[in-house]
C-alpha cells in the first residue's frame, strides 16, 4: 500500500491501533506473501526439492522402496557410459536409436511443413477447410492414435491390404512393418513426423502471414520463380521458426517415450530402444532391483544433452538474427 | 484493514492452509467407519480384483470386516503406484503381489510385514506343497544378494507374503480345427520337441499365414522362459542346466551344450506367427483365440483368457512344451509355482483384520470362491472340489503337474541365477536368435555370457 493511500484515508488510520510493529504495513505484506506462498511452495516442492532430489538419486541405489538410499558416488553414470558391460553397450545403442529419430524427424518435419504451409498460404478459396484437416494429427494424437496405427502396421493390417491390392506386394511387410528390425525405426519416425507436422505447419503460416507481401511482389516483378520465391525470400526469413521447430522436434525425440512404450516397447530385439525408455524401462520394469539412481543419472545425461542442443540452437538463432 | 482486505487475506490463507491439509492427508484415511473396520487392497489383476470384490461380500457376512479391493494396472504403473505410496505413508492394508521375487523385495524394503508367526503349520498344509514356502525369505538368497541389498537386512524364515494363485508357464495350447485341417490327430499331442515342429509344419504347410506360433514376444522373455528354459532343462537335466547360468561359467551358454539347446530352440524360426515380435502376451492369446495361429504358448491361467474371447476349451489340445528326443529327458512336468502371493503391509492399522483377510482368502472356502470367480489356480489345494470350482478342463491342467522327479521343470528354483536377475536382457538376445536370426546359436551363446557375467558382476 502507497503512502498516497494512507494519506488519501486519514479517518481509517485514526481508528487502527498504534505501537510496536505498525499495524499499517502488516497487511500489506501478508496479504502479499499469502498470495505468492502457493506459487512459491509449489515450485519449491515440485521444482527445487525434486530437481535436488533427482540429481542425489543418480548418485545412489535406490528401489524406491527402502526408506535410504545406498550412495554409489559416480558409478551410475561410469556404469552406463562404459563400465556396465551390458548397461553400456544397451546406452549406446538406444543412443544411436535416439540420435536417428532427433536427426530425421524434425528434418522431415521441416522438410513437409514448410512447403505445406507455402502452399495453404498460397490459396483463397477452402483455406480454413484444409488448416482444419491438416491441424487434425494433432487434435487426435496421443496414446489412442499410437493404438490405431499398430493396427495399421499389423501384418495383415491395411498398408500391407492396400499394398498388395495395388499390386506392390513386394513392398509389403509379412512381419508387419513394426515386427521388421529394417522398417521398425524408420516406421516410428514417420509416425513422429506426421503427428508433428501440423503444429510445424500453423508455425510456418503465422511466420508466413507476418512476411511483407511487397517482398513477394518485387520478386514477382523481378521475374522469380516459385521455388526462387521459396528459396531466397521465404526460407531465410523463416529461420528463427525453423530452429524453434527443431528445437521442439529433437525436445520431444530426447524426452518422448510414449509412442516408443506403446508401439513397440523398445522391439523388436531392442531395435527401436531410445534413451528416454531406456530410463523408464530402469524406473519401472526392473523387477524392484536398485535401478532408480541408474534411470536418474541417465536422465539428467539427457538433460546435458538437452542444454548442449539449446546453447547450440542459441547460437543459431544469434546467427539467423 | 478494509474488509475487503481482509476477506483477501482470509481467502488466501484458508487456500495455504487448505493445500497443505489436502498436501498432508491421505496416508492417516479412516480405516474404522462407525467401529465397522474396512480394508483395502490393491493388486495388479483386473480379473483377481473384480472376483476379490464379490467374495468381499461373503468375507464381511462372516467377520464384519468390509474389503475394497482396487486394481491397479498394469505392473509397471502398480509399482509406481506403490512407489508413491510408501513415500507418503498411504499404501492399503494388503497387497497382492508377484510371487518369488517381488514379495520378498517388498518385504525386505520394510513395505510388508513379517507374517513368519501367523502362517503356522496348519495353514501352511492348505496350500499346495510347491507354493507353502512361497514369500519365505531363505539364507540362500540372502547370502547371494549384493552387498547394499535389502535382502541383507532380513532373517531367514521371514514370511512377506502368502501364495495366493499358482500355475505353471510354458503350456502349449493347440487349435483342434486347424490341426484336423492339417490332417492331425486333434487329440494326440506330441510328445516330443521335434514332433511338435512337424506339427507346425503341417500347419503352416496349410495355412501359412494363420497356421504359426502365436507368443507374445513384444515381451521378449516370453520366448526365453516360457519355450527356452523348459526345453533346455529337458534337453540337459537339471545340473547341466543351472550350469548354463553359473557364475564364471565354464558350461555356459557359449559351450556345447548351451549352444546346442539354443539351436534346437532356433528351429522354431519358420514357425512364428507373423508378427508375433510385435505383439503383448495378451494380444498373442486373443490373436490365437481369433484363430491367426494354430499354437499358442502361455501357461495354465490362459485358457480362462481364451474362454472369456471366445475360444472354449473343448476346442483346443494342451498339452507342456515336449522334450527333444535328442536330449536327456524324455518327459516333461511343470512344477506348479505360486504366481502371485498376498501381504500385508507395514503401515496398516489393521493388522489382525488383514490377517483375517488373508486367512480366509487360503482357506479352501475363500480360494474356491475366488477361483470360481476369477477362473485362475488357487494356491490352495482345492482337493476333490477342484473339478467343481473350476471346471473340469482347468482343474485338468494340473495333470501337468505332476511326473517323474528327475523331467520337473521347477520355474521357481531361482537359487542358481544371480540376485538381480533380469529377464529382459537375455529374452531381447533370443529375439534376435528366433525369430530374428540376426545372431547365430553360437553368439548368441557368447552374448547370453556376457549378460550372465555382468549380472553376477553386479552382486558382489
Amino acid at each position: 500500500m502507497s503512502s498516497l493511500a494512507l494519506k488519501d484515508r486519514p479517518g481509517r488510520l485514526r481508528k487502527e491501533p498504534s505501537g510496536g510493529r505498525s499495524p499499517r504495513r502488516w497487511p500489506g505484506w501478508l496479504t502479499g506473501w499469502a498470495f505468492v506462498f502457493p506459487a512459491v511452495a509449489l515450485f519449491a516442492v515440485m521444482g527445487v526439492y525434486t530437481i535436488g532430489s533427482g540429481l542425489a538419486l543418480s548418485f545412489a541405489k535406490w528401489n524406491g522402496f527402502t526408506p535410504t538410499w545406498n550412495w554409489a558416488g559416480v558409478q551410475n553414470y561410469l556404469d552406463l557410459l562404459y563400465a556396465d558391460p551390458v548397461l553400456a553397450p544397451e546406452l549406446r545403442r538406444a543412443g544411436w536409436n535416439t540420435l536417428q529419430v532427433m536427426i530425421l524427424a524434425p528434418l522431415l518435419t521441416v522438410a513437409i511443413s514448410l512447403p505445406l504451409a507455402v502452399a495453404l498460404n498460397s490459396i483463397r478459396r477452402l483455406r480454413a477447410v484444409l488448416r482444419s484437416v491438416y491441424f487434425l494429427p494433432y487434435v487426435t494424437t496421443g496414446v489412442a492414435i499410437y493404438f490405431a496405427w499398430r493396427y495399421v502396421l499389423e501384418p495383415d493390417g491395411a498398408i500391407n491390404t492396400l499394398l498388395r491390392s495395388l499390386g506392390l506386394g513386394t513392398l509389403a511387410q509379412p512381419q508387419g512393418f513394426l515386427g521388421n528390425p529394417d522398417t521398425a525405426l524408420p516406421t516410428l519416425i514417420l509416425i513422429l513426423v506426421w503427428s508433428s507436422v501440423p503444429v510445424a505447419t500453423l508455425l510456418y503460416l503465422s511466420g508466413l502471414q507476418a512476411v511483407d507481401p511487397n517482398l513477394f511482389e518485387a520478386a514477382q516483378i523481378d521475374g522469380a520463380a516459385p521455388r526462387h520465391v521459396l528459396r531466397r525470400i521465404i526460407w531465410p526469413l523463416q529461420r528463427p521458426i525453423t530452429a524453434a521447430i527443431v528445437l521442439l522436434g529433437v525436445r520431444d525425440t530426447l524426452h518422448g517415450f510414449q509412442i516408443f512404450l506403446v508401439m513397440t516397447r523398445g522391439g523388436p530385439g531392442g531395435h527401436t530402444d531410445v534413451l528416454a525408455l531406456m530410463a523408464y524401462r530402469l524406473s519401472f520394469f526392473k523387477g524392484l532391483a536398485q535401478t532408480l539412481g541408474l534411470a536418474s543419472a541417465l536422465g539428467w545425461l539427457l538433460f546435458a544433452g538437452a542444454v548442449l542442443l539449446t546453447l547450440v540452437n542459441a547460437r543459431m538463432l544469434r546467427r539467423v538474427h | 484493514m478494509s474488509s475487503v482486505r481482509k476477506r483477501a487475506l482470509g481467502a488466501a490463507v484458508a487456500l495455504v492452509v487448505g493445500v497443505v491439509v489436502a498436501g498432508c492427508g491421505g496416508g492417516a484415511e479412516e480405516q474404522q467407519q462407525g467401529g465397522e473396520q474396512t480394508l483395502k487392497m490393491w493388486t495388479f489383476k483386473k480379473s483377481h480384483a473384480d472376483a476379490l470384490n464379490k467374495v468381499a461380500a461373503q468375507f464381511k457376512s462372516e467377520t464384519g470386516i468390509t474389503v475394497s479391493v482396487e486394481a491397479v494396472t498394469p505392473d509397471d504403473v502398480f509399482v509406481s503406484k506403490v512407489q508413491s505410496a510408501a513415500q507418503t505413508d498411504g499404501l492399503p492394508d494388503v497387497l497382492e503381489v508377484h510371487a518369488g521375487g517381488e514379495d520378498l523385495e517388498m518385504g525386505a524394503s520394510g513395505l510388508l510385514q513379517d507374517l513368519q508367526g501367523d502362517v503356522d503349520a496348519t495353514w501352511k498344509q492348505r496350500l499346495l506343497p510347491t507354493t507353502q514356502e512361497s514369500g519365505v525369505m531363505t539364507q540362500q538368497r540372502i547370502d547371494d544378494a549384493a552387498s547394499d541389498s535389502p535382502f541383507k537386512s532380513t532373517k531367514a524364515g521371514q514370511r512377506f507374503s502368502v501364495g495366493f494363485t499358482a500355475g505353471a508357464f510354458g503350456i502349449v495350447y493347440a487349435n483342434k480345427d486347424k490341426l484336423q485341417a492339417a490332417g492331425l490327430d486333434p487329440n494326440t499331442p506330441p510328445k516330443t520337441w521335434e514332433e511338435f515342429l512337424d506339427a507346425l509344419k503341417a500347419t503352416t504347410g496349410k495355412d501359412s499365414q494363420q497356421g504359426g506360433l502365436s507368443l507374445g514376444l513384444k515381451v521378449s522373455q516370453t520366448g526365453y522362459n516360457w519355450v527356452y528354459q523348459p526345453l533346455a532343462h529337458a534337453y540337459l537335466g537339471k545340473d547341466r542346466f543351472q550350469a548354463l547360468f553359473a557364475k564364471g561359467a565354464a558350461q555356459g551358454f557359449a559351450s556345447p551344450d548351451g549352444v546346442k539347446t539354443l539351436d534346437v530352440f532356433s528351429r522354431l524360426t519358420p514357425y512364428w506367427m507373423p508378427g508375433s515380435t510385435t505383439l503383448g502376451i495378451d494380444e498373442a492369446d486373443i490373436a490365437f483365440a481369433q484363430g491367426k495361429s494354430a499354437f499358442d504358448v502361455g501357461g495354465t491361467f490362459t485358457l480362462a483368457f481364451l474362454a472369456q474371447n471366445g475360444l472354449t476349451p473343448d476346442k483346443v489340445l494342451t498339452f507342456p512344451i515336449p522334450p527333444s528326443a535328442e536330449g536327456v529327458n524324455k518327459e516333461i512336468s511343470m512344477s506348479p509355482l505360486a504366481l502371485t502371493g498376498l501381504g500385508v503391509t507395514a503401515t496398516t492399522k489393521n493388522r489382525a483384520a488383514a490377517v483375517k483377510w488373508l486367512d480366509w482368502l487360503t482357506s479352501p472356502k475363500g480360494a474356491g470362491a475366488v477361483a470360481k470367480e476369477s477362473l485362475d489356480l488357487p494356491a490352495t489345494d482345492l482337493g476333490a472340489d477342484a473339478e467343481s470350482l473350476l471346471g473340469a478342463d482347468l482343474a485338468a491342467l494340473q495333470k501337468y503337474f505332476t511326473g517323474p522327479p528327475e523331467s520337473a521343470y521347477d520355474a521357481a528354483d531361482v537359487s542358481f541365477f544371480p540376485s538381480d536377475y533380469d529377464q529382459v536382457k537375455p529374452g531381447d538376445l533370443m529375439v534376435r536368435l528366433s525369430p530374428l536370426q540376426e545372431v547365430s546359436p553360437q553368439q548368441a551363446g557368447t552374448e547370453l555370457d556376457k549378460i550372465m557375467g555382468s549380472m553376477w558382476k553386479a552382486t558382489e
